[in-house]
């Protein structure tokens, strides 16, 4: 009892962050309505545990309702990460595109004032 | 025919000055990207007249050696070859890389360390490392060449227009096989010299490799 009344309090405390962010502009639209459906459902399971229980054991599983949470927690865990390295090796490509473009132009700037160089070199006067 | 010398260079102080130099004896157009070396790599390429392009953080072979074949894009090279900066490969081998795709019209010639007996390949590289590599290339990549992961290459036009190096580092030799493959381009090996020094490809880098293209092939 008193442990599904600790875990609600903090989701409720991470709902309320939540809102705040949103509010302040920190997170985006997608990012907040994901996390909430999530945390919610969350919410949801733990005033539900009893029910769950009794789900799982219609369903034949001997384990309680709070491991079933856990193993689907661990296993959306490994899955965030996933999708986090997916991410990082875009970003990682798009920076490397990114600076390829940099050394490009700069190259091309740098034999572009060269080339003016000679040009100004080439309309001085020659001395007799 | 416009030909140009890619030399992706990282810290290679100690050798890019004679890389630069012997490459320059046999291709007149080098360039050396450096890969955002701290040391004089840079200055160095410049004082032998080579072209330098600078990364200003260090991406890897792969991304230097892109950098390269994009800068040979826009100025309309007709034949690039690629050459590492540490000393591993003869300059005197350039025109037998070369000579595949000047006189016989093939679009990729790859150097190949196992069709020579010259290069005294390390047993442990060479018998569970490229063993290795050829299994991985084969199985994932569909491609069975005699020297997985060779860095000695040249390529037309054609096959620079049609291959985009995605991979920053080391997978990018892998890479460069399989698009080979997947357009159809033909291409020669070409039997070279390799020696050896303590800069060689490590197993720990292997393995990265093998990680960094199965990630590539996931994020397809």
């Amino acid at each position: 009892m008193w442990q599904q009344i600790i875990a609600l309090v903090l989701i409720i405390i991470l709902i309320t962050r939540l809102s705040l962010l949103k509010k302040k502009g920190k997170i985006q639209s997608n990012e907040y309505i994901f996390w909430m459906i999530f945390w919610s459902l969350a919410g949801l399971a733990m005033l539900f545990l009893k029910q769950l229980d009794n789900l799982l054991m219609d369903f034949g599983f001997s384990g309680s309702g709070i491991n079933f949470l856990l193993y689907l927690a661990v296993l959306f865990l490994f899955y965030l990460i996933f999708r986090l390295r997916l991410k990082i090796l875009d970003l990682d490509t798009k920076i490397t595109k990114l600076l390829r473009e940099i050394a490009l132009r700069e190259n091309d700037n740098i034999a572009k004032d060269n080339n003016d160089t000679l040009k100004d070199n080439d309309n001085i006067p020659k001395e007799e | 025919m416009k030909i140009l010398c890619i030399i992706p260079a990282f810290n290679e102080e100690k050798n890019i000055a004679k890389t630069a130099k012997s490459a320059k004896k046999y291709i007149n157009d080098v360039l050396v990207v450096n890969d955002g070396s701290k040391d004089k790599t840079k200055e160095l390429a410049e004082e032998l007249g080579a072209m330098v392009i600078s990364h200003i953080i260090n991406r890897g072979q792969g991304a230097a050696l892109e950098t390269g074949n994009e800068y040979a894009r826009r100025n309309n090279y007709d034949v690039v070859v690629h050459f590492d900066a540490d000393g591993q490969f003869l300059a005197e081998e350039i025109p037998d890389i070369l000579e595949p795709i000047i006189k016989d019209a093939y679009a990729v010639s790859f150097g190949s360390r196992f069709l020579s007996k010259k290069s005294e390949i390390p047993w442990f590289k060479k018998h569970v490392i490229m063993r290795l590599a050829k299994a991985i290339n084969y199985i994932f990549l569909g491609v069975n060449t005699s020297d997985p992961q060779s860095g000695f290459r040249a390529m037309n036009k054609e096959a620079l227009r049609k291959i985009k190096i995605e991979h920053d580092g080391m997978a990018h030799c892998s890479e460069i096989l399989a698009k080979t493959n997947k357009y159809g381009l033909v291409f020669k090996e070409v039997p070279i010299t390799v020696i050896y020094n303590e800069f060689g490809q490590s197993l720990g880098s292997g393995f990265k490799t093998i990680k960094d293209l199965l990630i590539n092939k996931i994020n397809k």
